[in-house]
């Protein structure tokens, strides 16, 4: 059976799930066994998937022998040997090594948002799944699009999705900031598609790889002050779906204001659009230093920031949105720096964070469940009540901070090796402080809810911890050592990811 | 004298849109005028792509037998265009009555429409799950 099959079922089976557990949401039984069968499948659909491409409304390129139909002689004399047989006339996912390792993690973690939205709910909302299985399929078809209008399509679901698992979260001025975060959202979204129809305009194309074939073919000018434009709207778009600076405020609220399952995907969308739109933007506009510039610049700002911010924070949901915001500015410096080896390394770290951050929201989760609060101020001694959730949310923030053997040490290790190479030892010695700075945020998040005395007017629920939320970090602080202590399981084939994205 | 073709009309509308579009969303503190001046950058995209597909006199893109194939490709229209706008209506849509939804939410709660009251940094601080 040819591999390939699986490449539309990552983004056909989320979609499937969703529907159906939102057509079945009275029958509880029912809708938590297909939620589970379709979780468990998010991350195993790519390891089964063979490498390769898979077309949609249309054909392979002509010199795959794409078409078979035969073309009358006046258009294949006009067609042959010209570029036009390159070009991709359908919607194309690309499934590679990097993107195998990828959809894996960003699999394993829907898979746990969505476990843990089924196991700890008394009654199972089909809605919340909806939404948390079309978040997932949004995703996967951002990580395999190589169509840039196909992946705005998926850029709007998602929005829409995100302002619906913070509807549904009832924590208070959810509203508020899900119209918000729309009306910002419509700027970003109608931007991102005006350079998309720029580029479309210049390259007649909407396929990735044929605008790069059609840029750097000669065919225009790369300097075109139209281009250049189109790729300022483009990072316009970007910065908005990830949450860089000046989005980092909004983005950090909608964090806050999900419930610890819908938060793990919601830092998903970020983390994914950080990658996939950044590695756009690098393909098509390699050539510009200005824009690697732009990229590096925004990145930086969003690490001083996102850390900074996190400091002065008195609640802990807030304290991880920022954190989690800084930590997509190490992503952005891999991917600014532009070489080969600091691409590996901010997608290596991209797919850290998936991770961690998920690991602290589940744990920060069940710092809500026993005390109803997130206000630091208000918390202590919950050491007592939850050592093993205690000591694995512990264990997350150091991961998340770089603390060796865990995964999060080896990517910023190698972000400083390639702002090395690169000849910008300030920006690691930046990277190494701002390491640093997260660390204290963690201990001082860490005396604050677990070690301080208890405030006396602190009521800690008596109902023990849920299991399914301990078994869930426990996996995921396995695989984060795993990779840790064996990164090059993951690196090597990020690397070819990489190689794929300067390859001209 | 300038002549004004279609297609330019076309882009010039639509850079107008957007520039309304914004200075709505920015300067307006009314929640609808912000909707609206949302969707006018929508529409003004919209309108955009819709220039870009445009060609003077042309012929929609179906070959048919008869046609002589230099012909065709010289009158046929692009179509990948208007099939973006097509999906790019739906996705506006949606967004449109989610906004206003939210909106009609936000004014029975709080009985205004005011942007710097409902979402103000003010407001907008007020996290709480207890």
């Amino acid at each position: 059976m040819d591999g390939t099959i699986f490449l539309p079922l990552m983004v056909v089976i989320p979609i499937l799930c969703a529907i159906l557990v939102n057509l079945l949401h009275g029958t509880q039984t029912i809708t938590k066994i297909i939620a589970v069968i379709g979780a468990i499948c998010l991350p195993v659909v790519p390891l089964v998937a063979t490498y390769g491409n898979s077309f949609f409304g249309g054909y392979a390129p002509l010199i795959e022998g794409g078409f078979t139909a035969s073309l009358p002689d006046a258009v294949n004399s006009l067609v042959s040997g010209t570029i036009l047989e390159l070009f991709h006339p359908a919607i194309t996912y690309s499934f590679g090594p990097g993107q195998q390792v990828i959809l894996f993690v960003l699999g394993l973690v829907a898979m746990c948002a969505i476990i843990l939205s089924v196991a700890e709910t008394k009654k199972t909302s089909g809605v919340y799944l909806y939404l948390l299985f079309m978040l997932s399929a949004a995703l996967m078809a951002f990580t395999l699009t190589d169509d840039i209008f196909n992946l705005y399509v998926f850029f709007e679901i998602a929005a829409l999705v995100q302002v619906g698992l913070i509807l549904v979260s009832r924590v208070k001025g959810n509203y508020e900031t899900g119209l918000k975060y729309m009306l910002l959202g419509e700027i970003g979204g109608s931007f991102m598609l005006l350079g998309i129809g720029l580029l479309l305009g210049l390259t007649g194309n909407v396929n990735i790889t044929d605008i790069v074939m059609v840029i750097h073919s000669g065919a225009i000018d790369p300097y075109n002050p139209v281009l250049l434009f189109a790729a300022g709207m483009l990072i316009y778009g970007w910065l908005y779906a990830t949450g860089l600076p000046p989005f980092n405020s909004i983005k950090s609220e909608i964090y806050s204001k999900g419930l610890p399952s819908g938060s793990i995907l919601l830092q998903s969308f970020s983390v994914i659009a950080c990658i996939t739109i950044g590695l756009i933007i690098l393909r098509i506009f390699a050539y510009s230093s200005t824009v690697q510039m732009v990229v590096l610049a925004v990145s930086v700002l969003a690490m001083i920031l996102g850390i900074c911010l996190a400091m002065v924070q008195d609640d802990y949901k807030r304290i991880i949105a920022y954190l989690a915001v800084g930590e997509l500015g190490y992503i952005g410096v891999g991917l600014g720096l532009g070489s080969a080896y600091s691409i590996t390394a901010g997608l290596f770290q991209a797919v850290n964070e998936l991770m961690v951050t998920s690991l602290l929201f589940v744990g920060f989760g069940l710092v809500l469940y026993k005390a109803r609060t997130s206000k630091i101020s208000k918390l202590g001694g919950l050491l007592e009540y939850m050592p093993v959730g205690a000591l694995l949310t512990v264990l997350a923030g150091f991961a998340m901070a770089g603390v060796p053997p865990f995964n999060v040490f080896q990517s910023k290790y190698m972000l400083v090796q390639a702002a090395m190479v690169a000849g910008i030892p300030e920006l690691a010695v930046i990277m190494i402080i701002l390491s640093i700075v997260t660390f204290l945020a963690f201990l001082r998040i860490a005396y604050a809810v677990f070690l301080k005395p208890k405030p006396e007017e602190l009521e800690v629920s008596k109902s023990s911890v849920p299991r399914t939320s301990i078994a869930i970090m426990v996996i995921l602080i396995i695989v984060c050592l795993v990779i840790g202590l064996m990164p090059d399981i993951v690196v090597s084939q990020l690397g070819q990811l990489a190689l794929t994205t300067l390859a001209i | 004298m300038v002549v004004i073709t279609v297609q330019l009309g076309a882009l010039i509308t639509a850079a107008l849109l957007m520039v309304i579009g914004t200075i709505a969303l920015v300067y307006f503190d009314n929640v609808v005028k912000k909707i609206i001046g949302a969707a006018f950058i929508g529409d003004g995209v919209n309108l955009l792509l819709v220039a870009l597909g445009y060609k003077a006199g042309g012929i929609s893109y179906i070959f048919l037998q008869n046609m002589e194939v230099n012909s065709f490709l010289g009158q046929a229209a692009y179509p990948l265009s208007f099939a973006l706008v097509l999906t790019s209506i739906v996705i506006g849509a949606s967004t449109l009555a989610v906004m206003l939804a939210l909106t009609v939410v936000l004014y029975k709660r709080h009985g205004t429409l005011s942007a710097s009251t409902l979402l103000g940094d003010d407001r907008m601080g007020e996290d709480n799950n207890e």
